[in-house]
C-alpha cells in the first residue's frame, strides 16, 4: 500500500510535460535575453544597468582573482557561527521555557520586550561596547536569530499532543522519559520551522553588520559598499547574485539535513 | 484480571456545580472476558475505560483489579495491569513502526536486542512482518491500528483496554480487524473492555454487553452474549444475533433520543 503510494507519487512527477519542466529554464533565459536587448538597444549607461554579459564578464573575473570567493566563504563562516550560537541558546532556553514554568515566568518579560524591538537598533550600542570587530558581527546575528529560535521552540514544546503523552505515559514512561522521548520529539517540527526563520534573519544581520561598521573590510556586505560607492554597478550586480544562489543554496540545504534529520516532520508547520 | 468497580462518580469542572459524566458506576468486569461498552455519545464510556486505566483519576468510588488465580493478593492500581489501545491510536509520529512497538519496553529499560526481538515477534502476529522500519505515515489506516495493537500486546499486560479503536476504520478494514482481535482474544484470553458506538461490534466480539444511559452515565443493563466462541462474522446472519440487536438497539434508541433532548434542552 505504501509502496504503490510512492511510485504514483514520483510517476506523475515525470509525467508533467516536457515544455511544463523547461518552463523555469525558459523564463529566466528570456528575462536575460530581454535585458540584454533593452540595454544594448537603447544604449543604457552601464553606471546605471549594465547587460547581463557584462555583468557575467566581471563575476568569471572576480571569482578568478580570488577576490569573490574569499568574501564569500568569510560570510559564510560568520553565518554559521552566529546561527550555531543562536540555534543552540534559544533550543535550550526555548525547551527551558517549556519544561519549567519558573524559567518561562522569569524569561517572558525580557522576550515579550526584547523580541520586538528591530534588532539593527542595537548596532550603535554593540559598536561602542563590542567595537567593529568579530565579536560584534557574530554578536548582532546571535541575537537576532536567537529570538525566532526561542519562540518557535517553546511554542513546539507546549504544543506538544497530550493524546501522546498520555499515550507514553500509559505504555509506562516517568516524567523525565516524557519530556525527553515525546515532547522534544514532537516540538522537532516547531523547532526547524524556528531554524529557518533564524538561519533568514541571520544571513540579513551578517551582511548588514558588514555592511554598517565592519571594520575587518572583508564579507559580501563590505564589497557590495565598496563596489557601490565606487559606482562599479556592474561588480555590484555580480555580488548580489552570487549572494542571492548562496542564500538558495544554504536554505536548500537547510532543508535537506530536516529532511534527513527528521523525515517524518518533512511539509509539516 | 477481575475488575470490580464500585459506585465510581465522576464529574468534571466546569467552573460551577460540575457535570456530572459518570453516576454510580458498579460492575464485575470478569477475567478472561471480552466486555463491551455501549452508549451514546458522550454517556462517558471512554471516561470509564480511562479510569480503569489509571488515565484519569475518579471523583468517587473504588476500583479494584485482582487476580482470580492469586486470591487474597492486594488489588492492582488503575493502569499498573492494563494497557490502553486509543481512539486515535496515538503512534509516534517520530518513530518507526518496531520503534513505536517496542516503546513500552524501551521505557522499561528492557535492551535493544530483546525489546526488537519481542517487537518483531508481535509485529509478525498482527500480520505486518517486513514492516518493521516503514514510518507509520506510510501505512494504510488498518495497518497503523495493527501497529497500535501491536504496541499494546507486548506490554503483556493482562487487561487490555480499547477506547473505539476501529471507529475510524472502512467498512471491510473494520469487519478485518473485529476478526484479528476475535482471534488473539480467544488465543490469549487477556481480560479486554472495549468501548464501542456499534451495536453489531459489541454483539459479534463481546461476551457481555454493557449499555449506559445518556448522560450522566449510568449502567443501564448488561446482556449476556452466550454465542460460541470461536466467532466469525457470518454470525450475523443467525437469528440469535438478529434477537440480541433488535433488544439492544430498542434500549440504546431510548437514551440517544435521551442524550438528543439533552443536547436540545441545552441549546435551547
Amino acid at each position: 500500500m505504501a509502496e504503490t503510494s510512492t511510485i504514483k507519487r514520483t510517476k506523475r512527477k515525470s509525467r508533467d510535460p516536457l515544455w511544463l519542466r523547461v518552463l523555469p529554464f525558459v523564463s529566466v533565459v528570456l528575462f536575460l535575453g530581454i535585458w540584454e536587448l533593452v540595454v544594448r538597444v537603447r544604449d543604457v549607461p552601464p553606471i546605471i544597468l549594465p547587460a547581463p554579459s557584462a555583468i557575467a564578464r566581471y563575476l568569471a573575473l572576480m571569482i578568478a582573482d580570488g577576490s569573490l570567493p574569499y568574501h564569500l566563504s568569510v560570510t559564510f563562516l560568520r553565518i554559521i557561527a552566529g546561527f550555531v550560537v543562536a540555534s543552540v541558546l534559544g533550543v535550550a532556553f526555548g525547551v527551558f521555557m517549556g519544561m519549567s514554568r519558573i524559567v518561562a515566568r522569569v524569561l517572558d518579560p525580557w522576550i515579550a520586550a526584547l523580541y520586538p524591538l528591530p534588532k539593527i537598533s542595537l548596532i550603535p550600542l554593540l559598536i561602542i561596547w563590542l567595537g567593529t570587530g568579530e565579536t560584534y558581527i557574530l554578536t548582532i546575528s546571535a541575537i537576532t536569530a536567537f529570538f525566532p529560535v526561542l519562540i518557535s521552540t517553546y511554542a513546539g514544546i507546549r504544543q506538544a499532543d497530550q493524546g501522546l503523552l498520555r499515550a507514553a505515559r500509559d505504555l509506562g514512561a516517568n516524567a523525565r522519559q516524557v519530556q525527553m522521548k515525546v515532547v522534544i520529539p514532537a516540538a522537532i517540527p516547531s523547532i526547524f520551522a524556528g531554524l529557518h526563520l533564524g538561519m533568514g534573519v541571520t544571513i540579513i544581520l551578517v551582511v548588514a553588520a558588514e555592511m554598517i561598521g565592519g571594520s575587518n573590510e572583508s564579507g559580501m556586505g563590505y564589497l557590495l559598499i565598496r563596489f557601490g560607492q565606487v559606482m562599479e554597478t556592474e561588480k555590484v550586480f555580480a555580488a548580489l547574485i552570487v549572494l542571492a544562489v548562496f542564500g538558495g543554496v544554504i536554505i536548500k540545504t537547510q532543508e535537506r539535513i530536516d529532511r534527513w534529520i527528521a523525515p517524518w516532520a518533512a511539509g509539516k508547520n | 484480571m477481575d475488575i470490580f468497580v464500585e459506585d465510581l462518580v465522576q464529574v468534571w469542572d466546569d467552573g460551577g456545580d460540575g457535570i456530572l459524566a459518570l453516576d454510580g458506576i458498579t460492575h464485575h468486569f470478569g477475567s478472561s472476558k471480552l466486555t463491551c461498552l455501549l452508549g451514546p455519545s458522550g454517556c462517558g464510556k471512554s471516561t470509564l475505560v480511562q479510569i480503569i486505566g489509571g488515565i484519569e483519576r475518579a471523583t468517587g468510588g473504588t476500583i479494584r483489579i485482582v487476580d482470580p488465580g492469586s486470591p487474597g493478593a492486594p488489588s492492582a492500581r488503575p493502569g499498573e495491569r492494563s494497557v490502553m489501545m486509543w481512539q486515535n491510536l496515538n503512534l509516534f509520529p517520530w518513530r518507526n513502526v518496531i520503534d513505536n512497538v517496542a516503546f513500552g519496553l524501551e521505557m522499561a529499560g528492557v535492551a535493544r536486542e530483546q525489546r526488537y526481538a519481542r517487537a518483531k515477534e508481535m509485529i509478525a502476529s498482527v500480520g505486518l512482518k517486513h514492516f518493521e522500519e516503514k514510518q507509520c505515515s506510510q501505512l494504510s489506516g488498518g495497518m497503523r491500528q495493527r501497529v497500535a495493537l501491536a504496541r499494546a500486546l507486548v506490554m503483556d499486560q493482562p487487561i487490555l483496554l480499547m477506547d473505539e479503536p476501529f471507529a475510524a476504520l472502512d467498512a471491510q478494514t473494520k469487519i478485518v480487524m473485529q476478526e484479528e482481535l476475535t482471534r488473539i482474544f480467544e488465543l490469549t484470553r487477556k481480560t479486554i473492555l472495549f468501548v464501542t458506538h456499534a451495536i453489531d461490534e459489541a454483539i459479534l466480539l463481546g461476551d457481555e454487553v454493557v449499555v449506559m444511559t445518556a448522560r450522566p452515565g449510568r449502567i443501564k443493563e448488561v446482556i449476556k452474549i452466550d454465542l460460541p466462541r470461536p466467532r466469525s462474522q457470518e454470525l450475523i446472519n443467525s437469528p440469535e444475533f438478529g434477537k440480541l440487536y433488535d433488544r439492544i438497539l430498542h434500549l440504546i434508541r431510548e437514551e440517544v433520543l435521551n442524550a438528543m433532548r439533552q443536547q436540545n434542552e441545552a441549546a435551547g
